[in-house]
């Protein structure tokens, strides 16, 4: 597998407009840290799952990486190639049909009143891919019919409104499939749908990965859905990578707190006995404003286990072996079984993390 | 955060629970009936000259203190269920058929006008979309104010410190109860829309969906929200959502709903790790979790049927792995078993019933079933 994706330094801050009076008073212009000085790689036909809350930045990485936001610093790589700076360039055009971008709401990228057929076929028409119409109907039959709406020909001709939210986002899947990408960028791809609907669509882009060689980059706020799709997981915490590693890694044995907090929140198979309690971390407050990042750690403010010098010193990413890093200064000491979910206040307690199903996995994982 | 430790299930009576409202009981109210009591609900909605069946027989129960959760896949009419039962039905909506008892009083019988006494008073609401749900242009504070002042008689001053303690309850500080809806972000707008839902200090808050456009920390952050405020104000909930994951810690019993219809109910444990419904299985498993592996959830191939011509016999028919011929003439009828689970599959014929002993309840299960 050689490396399809490479993004070193990204930072993408939006500066805040000053009002007169902040001018007046010579108070230094300020901006929104969205993406705050990452790293990342994709080796070809990996999906790598991007996780993270809202305002962590995994959307506005995904927005740089097809180009439609442009980033403060940092460069990226695609298959070798710069395409930091293609924006008004030909090249910029060839690079948008091999990277796709997949939106969260299906129901706001359909046009309402465009048909399926229609969806579908502007991406090919506007990249002049495909020699006749016969052969761009042909093409657009096969997309339809690779994202599960077969057969195509009862689906061309139907309005948006004809189907239902799991329909439409294979529609959408089958827009991006169309004009033959390598990279896709599926921002929160099934987070509209019914859970029962989600695992269809996450099955869908499993196989499409295999039959047609696809790279995805999965954004989503929910831990539980990169582990259903994703070979490697980085956490996002307010612009900068907390962890990331092999997803069953991040998972088992997580070596950040944030990640072992979103790991015990996760929903269980088990309910709890009747008159106990789930032990989970359940993280105080929210996510601090990113035009106000917290000195030292940017997780200090809502870490169970700060201490002195989280409050002074940015951890970086230690790499911790096996492919994964953390950036927390106790990563290093979290060596047990259960990473450093073994250290949180609610771990100690005898159910250990989340359930006796999580304990099993953590031992087994250690074997 | 320090968390005491809950205590067993329904430690009070439900008279000691009852004895904790601030309001008395309605007039007409039965000290003895149970709280809520759904029988045989049948909610239509007029589409030209036909009737869409939206929910058709629905029945269940709720006592006090305990948390109900309700499940299925959208359009199975579990929001249509709740919102009979405090009577917001859009106007093509029409209930016609079975009854809503609280109390022992039939809320469908009543008036628009005698509804008001019920409504936000004793079954109180927490939509889902937060954002929509409040006024924009209305601090919060004067927005939980307003059913305090009007629906209790409360002078404006005291409804005002009432609405400023109730949003301190739900983890909204004082000094930010006289921001506006869009000044606060998703977690804090869906405290304050469960503030506005405990004004009236209602017996029951029915929450639709009220976690579901939120973070997994925030969701997590709302549901232990609200487990801690119906142990503490001996509240009684109704969960609605498409997330079956998100009741597992939250209810003491759960429903499922598939195409209008009960599927299954019972404990919250057996649900989870003795599901008998073919459909009730499917929802459990497919839902992604971080304790399995990761590449085995199940799918629930096709689509719910419509309802303006639902099939005849069991509605899951056409998409169950099971269908048995009976399936697509014959409604199955609702089978009860001894661990508290009533299920309606012909899988389980009512003549079985006589056979199923508390010992021997494990092996009945579906998954057992498909072994034999």
């Amino acid at each position: 597998m050689s490396e399809l994706l490479r993004v070193s330094g990204l930072q993408v801050h939006f500066p805040i407009r000053r009002a007169l009076g902040d001018v007046v008073r010579g108070r230094a212009a300020s901006a929104v840290r969205a993406v705050d000085g990452i790293d990342l790689s994709i080796q070809e036909g990996e999906v790598l799952a991007l996780v993270g809350e809202s305002g962590s930045g995994k959307t506005t990485t995904g927005r740089v990486i097809v180009k439609l936001t442009r980033q403060t610093a940092g460069r990226v790589t695609f298959d070798g190639q710069d395409v930091t700076d293609l924006w008004g360039t030909r090249r910029l055009r060839a690079y948008r049909r091999r990277v796709q971008l997949i939106f969260q709401d299906p129901y706001e990228t359909l046009d309402p009143k465009q048909t399926i057929h229609d969806f579908v076929a502007e991406p090919l028409e506007v990249n002049h891919i495909g020699r006749s119409a016969a052969e761009r109907e042909v093409m657009i039959a096969s997309a339809l019919e690779a994202a599960g709406l077969r057969p195509a020909a009862s689906y061309a001709s139907r309005h948006p409104h004809e189907l239902s939210g799991g329909q439409r986002q294979r529609v959408v899947i089958a827009g991006a499939l169309a004009v033959g990408p390598e990279l896709v960028v599926a921002d929160e791809p099934v987070s509209m749908l019914d859970v029962s609907i989600r695992t269809e669509l996450l099955r869908l882009m499993l196989d499409l990965r295999k039959e047609r060689h696809l790279t995805y980059l999965f954004i989503t706020h929910d831990l539980s859905i990169a582990w259903v799709i994703a070979d490697r997981i980085a956490v996002m915490y307010l612009g900068k990578i907390m962890e990331i590693g092999p997803a069953n890694r991040v998972i088992s044995v997580p070596r950040h707190p944030y990640t072992a907090a979103l790991v015990s929140v996760a929903p269980s198979p088990e309910p709890p006995a009747p008159g106990e309690r789930a032990k989970r971390t359940i993280l105080v407050g929210e996510t601090p404003d990113a035009s106000a990042i917290p000195a030292g750690c940017r997780f200090n403010t809502r870490c169970p286990l700060v201490f002195d010098r989280c409050r002074v010193e940015e951890p970086p990413l230690i790499d911790l072996g096996d492919g994964q890093s953390a950036a927390c200064w106790l990563a290093e000491q979290a060596t047990s079984t259960g990473g450093i979910a073994d250290m949180l206040p609610n771990a100690r307690r005898p159910l250990g993390l989340a359930s006796p199903a999580a304990q099993r996995l953590a031992s087994q994982a250690a074997l | 955060m320090t968390e005491q430790p809950i205590p067993a299930m329904l430690p009070l009576s439900p008279a000691d629970i009852r004895g904790r409202r601030q309001w008395p009981l309605p007039k007409l109210a039965d000290p003895n009936a149970p709280l809520l009591e759904v029988r045989d609900l049948k909610t239509h909605f007029r589409l030209g000259r036909a009737w869409v069946r939206a929910v058709d027989g629905v029945s269940f129960g709720l006592a006090d203190g305990e948390a109900l959760g309700i499940a299925g896949e959208s359009a199975c009419g579990k929001t249509t269920t709740a919102l009979s039962m405090v009577q917001l039905l859009p106007g093509n909506g029409k209930i016609r058929g079975g009854s809503v008892e609280l109390f022992g009083i039939d809320l469908v019988q009543k008036s628009e006008r005698a509804m008001q006494r019920y409504r936000w008073r004793e079954i109180s609401m927490v939509f889902q979309g937060a954002m929509n749900a409040l006024n924009p242009v209305i601090r919060v504070r004067d927005q939980i104010a307003e059913p305090i002042q009007y629906r209790l008689d409360q002078p404006e001053g005291a409804a005002r410190q009432r609405a400023i303690d109730l949003l301190d309850m739900v983890g909204i500080p004082r000094k930010r109860a006289d921001a506006y809806p869009h000044e606060l972000s998703g977690g804090m707008r869906q405290r304050a829309m469960i503030a506005m839902a405990l004004a009236c200090d209602p017996a029951i808050v029915i929450g639709d969906e009220p976690t579901t456009a939120l973070d997994v920390m925030v969701q997590a952050q709302i549901l232990d929200l609200l487990e801690r405020l119906r142990r503490d104000l001996g509240l009684s909930l109704i969960l609605i959502t498409h997330d079956l994951s998100v009741l597992a810690e939250t209810c003491d019993r759960v429903l499922v709903m598939y195409a209008g219809r009960v599927a299954e109910e019972g404990p919250v444990r057996r649900i989870f790790t003795a599901p008998r419904h073919p459909y009730t299985r499917k929802l459990v498993g497919s839902f992604p979790n971080l304790h399995t592996d990761r590449r085995s959830l199940a799918v629930i191939q096709g689509q719910p049927p419509d309802l303006l011509t639902p099939p005849p016999g069991c509605r899951f028919a056409p998409r169950c792995d099971f269908a048995m011929p009976v399936c697509t003439e014959v409604v199955p009828p609702e089978v009860r078993f001894s661990d508290g689970v009533r299920v309606a599959c012909h899988l389980f014929p009512t003549s079985d019933i006589a056979t199923v002993g508390g010992s021997t309840l494990e092996g009945s299960t579906l998954g057992d079933m498909t072994q034999r």
